[in-house]
């Protein structure tokens, strides 16, 4: 990989380690005796470690062929292998503190391994972890194929995906040794907070940058909703996370915002975590290896128009349908309950976009598990916008809200959806990165299949049973008019569904691990000669001004 | 309707096909689009006065309050503990007056939770005794035997770091929390204080936060300030900062109309 | 100039472009979306005019039906308080034994009592009153301040040693310092001979303890050792404990006292609550000991 850059790269990826490297010591030194510290050495052997790889082949001969010529993979394919490896840290964390819930004393007698601490590392290590692996590296391979020219960079798309791992770690380490702000989705301190900010601007100027490279004169549906990820991502972090650290000398940090404000600005950046991390990315995932896969064209361009000016504009009014009946006021929670109905109309639109696209390939979905991963999950994700919605609705939510309905909501539209739909762009994109003629095994992908589908149904089930059942306990009154259960008589309730449950996520992980076995195996088998054109080319001319109105 | 809005249409689609031929055109649209919503919802709450009631005589967090609450948040409790009791009437019920903005008005962050593993905790000041806490995070299954919240036996070994009080305590005035100097420079000795009521050190967490201050033996073992000390008087002041939310109960309402009346 | 390229399959136009093999249709919005769009915000307008809705500066619009989440919680808790008023009235107005007589009562009091135990009590008694170290049984026949229903009444409204100004108080001194700590297990012993637990210790220490005990817990726990409703101080010749009688626990009571805190539940829960925990108490215990 350091072979296809030039000697002066390599100089300056040497130069931008010895920085990270200065930056871990002085962590290090500084945060002496706190977490920060240990965070400090984690950077430090990260800068290290690397420096060793480049320096290592620092006089390496130079590439000579003309590299404008083919698609910068390298990163693209540790991209991949690192998601399949979060997957593996995040789902079997997931596994374990659901086996947790059900049987409490499953863990080491050490404070780490408590449910508080491991949880975030499940919800990280899954969302950010695997889920933005597959973004960053899944976003790549889309952008340089849909602009038909290379990547805008040799070092900064290594810097994006390797100091965005960096960032990972430091917040999914620091939760277990405590260290963490507890603002849902976003519990990583200040400095690993300030961190991502610089990894994500070089990020959009990548991207941006490819972007005026194209040789398309349209720039396609998917890139704009990566666009779209990257840039109110940024927003959303950066607001959320404005933080007055208590010294400079450890990891933490005092919200800006207090209370209510504080409140709406979490659920605000909290509900656009889902809207344009585990939604808007992998729509943009979805509008380019399902119509890939199904080589058939978008049912619809102009639906897809409406669909993602509706998720933009709509989903960021949305968050405050997690703090109904709280002492946020009332006209803020009316506006999230109606922006929340007027969602789901874009959010079918693109669900059924990805649907009707399908029209003619139906066959295939029968026969090839790659794309019926892609389309189990473009149904998934409209049943979960679907019960989103009829959640977000004030009476039904007093109802699911605090209880195991929102956790099944969640895996309906994690599991379900954004699981589903990277496992099948990664077995897309696998074959085509590493110039493979298709996948190791089709059984085993038919395996994970229907593993991933039985652990998500399993899951789903068990969490409406559960969530319904203490939602409903809670607010029973007898016919006298007092409360009939307490609060304890529905924890015992839940044992079997959070049994049930720790099974159904069992299945989903056996389900990734050979998925995981598979891409392995495919890495290993030989070179397939020269694929399909898979190399920058220059434009069709013809331009045409407006497409004819029908 | 339907026709009007499909001829709209139209022309918006003709832009649009000009706008995604320019990335940069797109990113400022993509930016101005979801920009609109988070600033009608969140700006007006700090302009509307009555989006967070008054309390004047609502106290801070002592030193150890706090750090019993920032160890709360260390070890996760809100992502099993919901610290917001919503306005439904079995709500009320079960855990007392539904919570008011202004009591979590000096929570940087809020710890309202999303998740009701365990039960609300927004009313817990008083509901138990020091030792009952004390042996619950312990070991809860020893006196809940059907509980499944994780053990804290290692909080009641663990010293309290008291160090970084005053540079906490400095942080959150930068913050807006009314700390004054004498609660900033003192913070080591109030948290030491508080959990000591046989010392002079106790009279001074009185005197700067108040007559009502809890000052306790926390976690029943005098020789040392732990990480237990500080989580029980934390637990043991949820709800007390302020107790302008009773006076939202119905029947103190309806008693106070009549008595206008 | 315009495209007319068309997909085979389905005859639409595409938009002519192709992006590394993708092509799009240029199909017409789904009429049902339309219809959706409609509903879906005319619901949402509905919804802003009735409701508290719309921010300004320093206000936002109360919406036409004038309501508020606050106002309506409020509206309903008086509600049900006004459900439960009848039979809660009865409950604080009539006697304990009344109440257990009157069918209706005694049903109200087993559909209402588990629940309210269960979110207040059990946490420190036991899920089924049972006790465990440092929670006393509320099942057995052993009273700290009596069994009588007044005498319950009253020690849940103020609590032991709680943060109530008309607080029980009751406090077990600590002997360190006061006893030597072989006086403190001889007295200790004869404690334990005085509830029967055999552990064969000799006359002369068992008259030591004897004096000792006279001399130093007689004027709480009594003379013959039966405790001392007035004090809280309990009968020490029975077998049920709150801390133990093994003699590492009375070891541990004695040397360093105990003052069990025992919370005032005056303000959470109203005289009928008490009540009905008083009446679901003693029917608690009358069922343990049919068993
Ligand atoms: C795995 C989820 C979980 C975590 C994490 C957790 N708890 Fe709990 N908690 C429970 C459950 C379930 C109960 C109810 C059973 C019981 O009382 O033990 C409970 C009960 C409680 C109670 C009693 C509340 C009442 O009114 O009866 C307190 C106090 C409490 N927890 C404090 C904490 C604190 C402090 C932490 C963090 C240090 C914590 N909990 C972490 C699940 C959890
Ligand atoms: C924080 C733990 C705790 C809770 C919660 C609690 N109790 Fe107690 N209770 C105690 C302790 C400790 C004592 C004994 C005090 C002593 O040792 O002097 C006690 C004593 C009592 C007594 C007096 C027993 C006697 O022998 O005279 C009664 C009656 C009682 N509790 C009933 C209740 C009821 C009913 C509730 C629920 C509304 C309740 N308790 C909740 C800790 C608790
Ligand atoms: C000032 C009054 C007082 C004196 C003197 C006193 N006690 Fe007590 N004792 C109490 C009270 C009150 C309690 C109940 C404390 C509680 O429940 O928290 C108690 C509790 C006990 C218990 C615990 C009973 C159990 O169920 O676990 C023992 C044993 C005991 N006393 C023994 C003694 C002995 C032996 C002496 C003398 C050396 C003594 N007491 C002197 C008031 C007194
Ligand atoms: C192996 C499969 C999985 C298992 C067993 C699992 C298990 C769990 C458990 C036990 C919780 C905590 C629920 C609670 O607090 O009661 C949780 C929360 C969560 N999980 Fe998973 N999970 C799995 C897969 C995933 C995937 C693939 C994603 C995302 C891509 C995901 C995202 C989340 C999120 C966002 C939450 C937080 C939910 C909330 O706060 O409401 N999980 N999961
Ligand atoms: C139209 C689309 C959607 C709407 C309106 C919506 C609405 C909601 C609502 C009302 C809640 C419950 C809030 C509460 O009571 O606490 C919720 C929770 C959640 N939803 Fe959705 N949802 C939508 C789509 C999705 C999708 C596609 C995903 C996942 C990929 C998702 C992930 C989550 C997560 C992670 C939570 C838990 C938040 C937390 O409490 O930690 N949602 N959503
Ligand atoms: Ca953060
Ligand atoms: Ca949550
Ligand atoms: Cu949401």
């Amino acid at each position: 990989m350091v072979a296809k850059l030039t000697f002066v790269e390599r100089q300056i990826a040497l130069l931008i380690l010895g920085i990270i490297t200065i930056l871990g010591l002085v962590m290090a030194s500084l945060g002496a005796g706190d977490a920060l510290g240990v965070h400090g050495f984690i950077v430090l052997f990260a800068g290290l470690g690397l420096i060793f790889a480049v320096g290592g082949s620092l006089y390496a001969p130079e590439p000579i062929e003309d590299r404008s010529r083919e698609y910068y993979d390298d990163p693209i394919k540790i991209g991949i292998v690192l998601a399949m490896i979060w997957a593996m840290i995040g789902m079997g964390v997931g596994d374990w503190v659901a086996w947790m819930l059900a049987f409490p004393d499953l863990r080491f007698d050490a404070a780490w391994s408590s449910f508080g601490r491991l949880r975030p590392v499940h919800t990280t290590g899954i969302i950010f972890g695997f889920g933005g692996n597959a973004l960053i590296a899944t976003s790549m391979h889309v952008m340089q194929r849909t602009s038909r020219a290379r990547l805008a960079g040799q070092i900064s798309p290594w810097f994006v995906l390797l100091g965005y791992n960096l960032f990972v770690i430091l917040a999914t380490t620091g939760y277990v040794m405590g260290v963490t702000q507890s603002k849902e989705y976003a519990e990583a301190e200040w400095y690993a907070d300030i961190w991502l900010v610089v990894v994500w601007v070089v990020y959009f100027v990548l991207y941006i940058r490819t972007l005026a490279r194209r040789n398309e004169p349209h720039i396609y549906v998917a890139n704009w909703y990566y666009l779209a990820f990257i840039l109110v991502v940024a927003m959303l972090h950066i607001v959320n996370n404005l933080a007055v650290p208590a010294s400079f000398t450890a990891a933490k940090s005092y919200s800006l915002f207090s209370g209510v404000q504080d409140a709406m600005t979490q659920w605000w950046y909290g509900h656009n975590a889902v809207a344009f991390f585990l939604t808007a990315g992998f729509l943009g995932m979805l509008y380019y290896y399902l119509p890939k896969r199904a080589q058939r064209p978008i049912y619809s361009y102009r639906l897809s128009i409406l669909s993602f000016w509706g998720i933009v504009f709509f989903y960021i009014w949305v968050g405050s349908h997690h703090l109904h009946y709280t002492a946020l006021p009332h006209w803020v929670q009316t506006l999230g309950v109606t922006f929340s109905v007027m969602l789901l109309v874009p959010s079918w639109a693109s669900a059924g976009n990805a649907l009707m696209t399908l029209n003619g390939a139906w066959h295939k979905v029968r026969d090839d598990a790659t794309l019926r991963f892609m389309f189990v999950a473009a149904v998934f994700y409209g049943l979960s916008t679907f019960e989103g919605s009829f959640m977000a609705i004030r009476p039904v939510n007093s109802l699911s809200h605090y209880t195991d309905w929102t956790v099944g909501h969640v895996h309906a539209g994690s599991m379900g959806w954004v699981a589903l739909i990277t496992f099948g762009a990664i077995y897309a994109a696998v074959p085509l990165i590493w110039r493979r003629d298709d996948m190791y095994s089709w059984r085993l992908v038919e395996w994970h299949f229907w593993l991933a589908l039985a652990g998500t149904v399993i899951y789903i089930f068990a969490m409406w049973n559960s969530g319904i059942v203490q939602g409903l306990m809670w607010r029973t009154y007898n016919d006298v008019g007092t409360l009939q259960y307490s609060f304890m008589d529905t924890v015992v309730a839940m044992h079997p569904y959070y049994i049930a449950r720790a099974i159904g996520g069992l299945l989903f992980l056996i389900g990734a691990v050979i998925g995981f076995y598979n891409i392995l195996m495919t890495i290993r088998a030989a070179r397939s000669e020269d694929r399909l054109l898979d190399h920058p080319t220059d434009s069709e001319a013809c331009e045409p001004a407006v497409p004819v109105a029908e | 309707m339907i026709r009007w809005l499909k001829k709209l249409y139209y022309p918006i689609q003709a832009g649009h096909y000009r706008l995604e031929r320019h990335s940069m055109g797109l990113a400022l649209g993509i930016v101005a689009a979801a920009s609109v919503g988070g600033l009608v919802e969140i700006a007006p709450l700090f302009t509307i006065d009555e989006t967070v009631e008054s309390a004047p005589e609502m106290r801070v967090y002592t030193p150890l309050e706090q750090a019993g609450r920032d160890i709360y948040v260390r070890e996760g409790c809100y992502l099993c503990h919901s610290q917001m009791i919503r306005t439904l009437a079995d709500e009320v019920d079960r855990y007392g007056p539904y919570s008011l903005a202004v009591e979590s008005q000096y929570d940087h962050p809020m710890l309202w939770g999303s998740k009701r593993t365990g039960p609300d905790l927004a009313r817990l000041g008083g509901k138990y005794s020091d030792d009952w806490h004390v042996a619950h995070l312990i070991d809860p299954r020893a006196v809940v035997p059907d509980s499944v919240m994780p053990h804290y036996a290692f909080l009641a070994d663990a010293q309290l770091e008291i160090a970084s009080l005053p540079a906490r305590l400095a942080a959150l005035r930068k913050v807006g929390v009314p700390y004054t100097d004498a609660m900033i420079e003192a913070a080591e000795q109030d948290a030491l204080g508080q959990a000591r009521p046989d010392t002079d050190r106790a009279d001074a967490v009185m005197e700067r936060y108040g007559e009502d201050t809890q000052v306790r033996n926390f976690d029943g073992d005098s020789g040392r300030l732990t990480e237990m000390d500080a989580l029980v008087a934390y637990l043991q002041i949820l709800g007390r900062l302020t107790d302008v939310a009773h006076a939202t109960d119905p029947a103190t309402i309806k008693a106070g109309l009549e008595a206008a009346q | 100039m315009t495209v007319n390229k068309r997909d085979p399959l389905t005859g639409h136009h595409t938009t002519g472009h192709e992006w590394d093999g993708i092509t799009e249709l240029n199909t017409r919005v789904p009429l049902t979306i339309w219809w959706f769009i409609l509903v879906s915000h005319l619901y949402a307008l509905i919804a802003w005019v009735l409701l508290p809705a719309w921010p300004g500066i320093t206000d936002y619009t109360k919406g036409i039906l004038g309501v508020d989440q606050r106002q309506q919680v409020e509206r309903q808790v008086a509600m049900m308080r006004e459900l439960r008023a009848d039979w809660r009235d009865q409950m604080v107005a009539l006697p304990v034994d009344e109440i257990r007589a009157n069918p209706a009562l005694a049903a109200i009091i087993a559909g209402t009592g588990p629940a309210l135990y269960g979110d207040n009590c059990a946490a420190c008694h036991g899920p089924s009153g049972q006790g465990g170290p440092g929670y006393p049984s509320l099942v057995d026949e052993a009273w700290l301040w009596g069994g009588d229903p007044d005498a319950i009444m009253e020690t849940l409204r103020v609590g032991i040693n709680a943060d109530h100004p008309e607080t029980r108080f009751a406090q077990m001194p600590a002997f360190d310092g006061v006893l030597e700590r072989n006086q403190i297990r001889t007295v200790a012993l004869y404690v334990q001979s005085l509830s029967g637990i055999e552990t064969n210790p000799d006359p002369d220490q068992l008259a030591a303890g004897k004096e000792l005990f006279m001399d130093n817990c007689a004027s709480c726990h009594g003379e013959d050792a039966t405790g001392n409703t007035d004090l809280g101080a309990p009968n020490l010749t029975d077998d049920s404990w709150i801390y133990g009688g093994d003699s590492s626990s009375l070891f541990a009571t004695i040397l360093h006292g105990r003052a069990g805190w025992m919370p005032s539940w005056e303000a959470r829960l109203d005289e009928a609550d008490r009540k009905i925990l008083t009446v679901y108490l003693m029917d608690l215990k009358d069922r343990e000991s049919v068993q």
